[in-house]
């Protein structure tokens, strides 16, 4: 098995030459961290770590987290993949052009190693993707153009909804999913329906939410982290993305990391069979049967209503008009615009 | 001929202006029927829901809707075994007191996972609180659990009683009914079973999002089981309040698919008046308006917030909950 020096296993970035981690950093918990200095001590000690996967996205936490990494990464920037995505959620080209700007502004490279269309969660994304002047093209005219090496997209709601926008014949280098053996009992399973697809194109597969986003398998003690970990690991996926906001966590995951041995088969099984009675609601991973999981960037941008006292709906409003569609639509944005 | 038809127009119109209302200026039309799947029954293209009816506390306004309801034609009535702790079977048996065999009675038994005996006792419940000896139909009540089908066809399971209950000739047709998610209902159809009918949401937001319509109503046509559809509204006029649709486009939608019939909760007077003036004489709404209907609706259909029963646990049953072990809706953040 590839490795570096720290005991990480790498891995191939899809058809491509590339090496990555087989753990990657999620940029959304980054952005949860105290205080930029903790984030940058995060990042550090991830990198020293032999970490080199860094997730992130246009809309986490209106822009903290991807200036937060960026700041982390100065003078590393190099050493590692740098993935951001772009948050169109079905709004045109030049508006993904424009986000595109703000990410490499904020992340202070010139470019970037991963871009992906985020949240690709409703029914209709997939058509209003790939439309004329949809952000399908965005990602043909930043890979030209040469800010971007490679595409894909992300989603955690349906596999159903990945299919589609497989089906839509445009050629996306990776995508990024839920997996986990919550995601592997359940009937809308990612790992079953969407991951043997991308195996057989050899795309690089990103896995997420390694713990079902919320961990509340783990808070309930059905599962451990660490066997979650190693689970989604030991799938035939590129990395596994974890959200890494304590030095502490980061930790925990660096030391299952370097000493990584894949699960045999039977200890897969024999995790899946334990999360089994609690698969038949998806209350372990609820971004799959719920809309309080939908990023409000998302319900914004596609006119559905917003629940004005969540906490990232809120900081959105508060983060000012950069998003490209008119806010006095909704209850109290046209107070936020005067300020 | 010519005459008697000039006869008849005239007498009419006299008729009319006798009673003083323009309400009474058209003969009123009763609800169309249909062949309900192979069961040989003839129902009426509109029902009366169960869940709505327990909620209205006034024995005699129910009297009233169900009287209401029979006189235009409707002979579907829903309920279930669950319903208001039993409350929804009391109330309409007690309306139908008389009328039993003038209607299509259907209840649905709620084992949730459980065995054969508790669906069997759940029956006897049924039926005494119904007045009845004989149930028209009987359904599997909320599969909305990925694993409900296994444990409904495991041995002993809920489906072992339909089977005996309809032997025993206390039920005469049998199903299932679930609000979740089409690929639950495709599960339960895998096992081939006899089901005569399947219920199912069925309305302009469904067309285009998780479809019952797309993914499951053609398959129960071509097994000819009688689809029964649900939720024209929403559940609970969700469409209505944030989608941007009339009740004559939800209903007249609903009630043109291709379904034995399309079951409505009335919880008032004017609910009902409002549903039997789009079901009296209906005629399904033309290909092309009910494609323009899918197209408008498609967008805000897209994440489920017209359809909360499938994107959220608000619309899941209490006791399904309990007895999967599931927490409740206050416990979950969905």
């Amino acid at each position: 098995m590839p490795g570096n020096s720290t005991g990480i296993p790498t891995r191939k970035f899809g058809q491509s030459d590339v090496q990555v981690s087989a753990i990657g950093c999620g940029g959304h918990h980054l952005g949860d961290a105290p205080d930029q200095a903790t984030a940058t001590q995060i990042v550090h000690e991830a990198v020293d770590g032999g970490i080199t996967f860094f997730d992130n996205c246009w809309e986490y936490h209106r822009g903290k987290s991807e200036e937060w990494l960026g700041g982390a990464l100065k003078g590393k920037r190099d050493r590692v993949f740098l993935m951001t995505k772009v948050c169109t959620h079905g709004r045109d080209k030049s508006l993904a052009m424009k986000m595109l700007e703000e990410s490499l502004h904020r992340l202070q490279t010139d470019h970037l190693d991963l871009w992906q269309i985020h949240g690709v969660v409703f029914e209709n994304d997939p058509d209003l993707f790939i439309r004329p002047n949809g952000a399908a093209e965005a990602l043909r005219l930043a890979k030209q153009q040469g800010k971007v090496r490679f595409v894909g997209f992300t989603g955690h709601k349906d596999p159903n909804v990945h299919l589609k926008m497989l089906g839509t014949g445009f050629p996306f280098d990776a995508v990024q999913m839920p997996l986990n053996p919550l995601d592997s009992n359940f009937d809308l399973s990612f790992e079953k329906q969407v991951l043997p697809e991308l195996t057989r194109r050899n795309m690089a597969v990103l896995g997420m939410k390694p713990l079902g986003g919320t961990a509340a398998a783990v808070k309930e003690g059905v599962i451990t982290a660490e066997e979650l970990l190693r689970y989604a690991m030991s799938l035939p996926v590129t990395t596994t993305i974890t959200g890494l906001d304590k030095i502490d966590v980061l930790r925990q995951a660096l030391r299952v990391a370097q000493n990584f041995q894949p699960m045999s088969p039977s200890e897969m099984q024999a995790l899946r069979d334990r999360a089994l009675p609690y698969s038949g609601d998806a209350r372990f991973e609820p971004y799959k049967v719920s809309l309080k999981f939908d990023n409000p960037e998302a319900r914004l941008a596609h006119d559905f209503p917003l629940d004005m006292q969540q906490k990232e709906v809120k900081e959105m409003f508060g983060a000012g008009l950069n998003t490209g569609k008119p806010y006095p639509m909704y209850p109290g944005a046209a107070q936020q615009q005067e300020k | 001929m010519m005459d008697k038809r000039v006869l008849r127009r005239t007498f009419l119109k006299a008729a009319a202006f006798g009673t003083g209302t323009l309400a009474m200026s058209q003969p009123q039309q009763q609800v169309p029927r249909r062949p309900m799947g192979r069961t040989g029954l003839e129902v009426s293209k509109l029902g009366l829901g169960g869940y709505h009816l327990g909620t209205i506390q006034d024995q005699q306004l129910i009297d009233r809707i169900v009287g209401e309801a029979i006189d235009a034609g409707v002979n579907f009535f829903d309920n279930a075994w669950e319903y208001h702790d039993g409350r929804s079977e009391e109330v309409a048996g007690q309306a139908l007191r008389g009328k039993r065999d003038q209607v299509i009675v259907m209840t649905k038994v709620c084992t949730h996972g459980r065995d054969q005996n508790v669906a069997m006792r759940q029956l006897e419940d049924s039926l005494r609180r119904l007045q009845t000896d004989h149930l028209d139909v009987w359904q599997i009540h909320e599969v909305v659990y990925w694993n409900d089908p296994d444990l409904i066809f495991a041995p002993n399971g809920a489906i072992e009683a339909l089977a005996k209950a309809k032997q025993q000739g206390k039920v005469r047709f049998v199903g299932f009914t679930g609000h979740k998610d089409p690929r639950i209902h495709l599960k339960m159809l895998s096992h081939n079973f006899p089901f005569d009918t399947v219920q199912m949401p069925l309305n302009c937001f469904d067309a285009t999002f998780r479809s019952f319509e797309q993914n499951v109503l053609p398959e129960l046509n071509r097994r000819g089981i009688a689809p029964l559809g649900m939720k024209s509204f929403g559940g609970s006029g969700e469409m209505l309040r944030h989608g941007d649709v009339s009740p004559s486009e939800a209903l007249g939608y609903a009630m043109s698919l291709p379904v034995a019939v399309t079951i409505s909760g009335v919880d008032t007077l004017e609910v009902l008046h409002q549903n039997l003036e789009i079901a009296r004489g209906f005629q399904p709404l033309s290909a092309a308006s009910m494609e323009s209907l899918r197209q408008r609706c498609r967008p805000p259909a897209a994440d489920g917030h017209n359809e909360l029963f499938k994107m959220s646990v608000k619309y899941d049953g209490k006791i399904g909950r309990e007895q999967h072990h599931f927490p409740n809706e206050e416990e979950l953040p969905l």
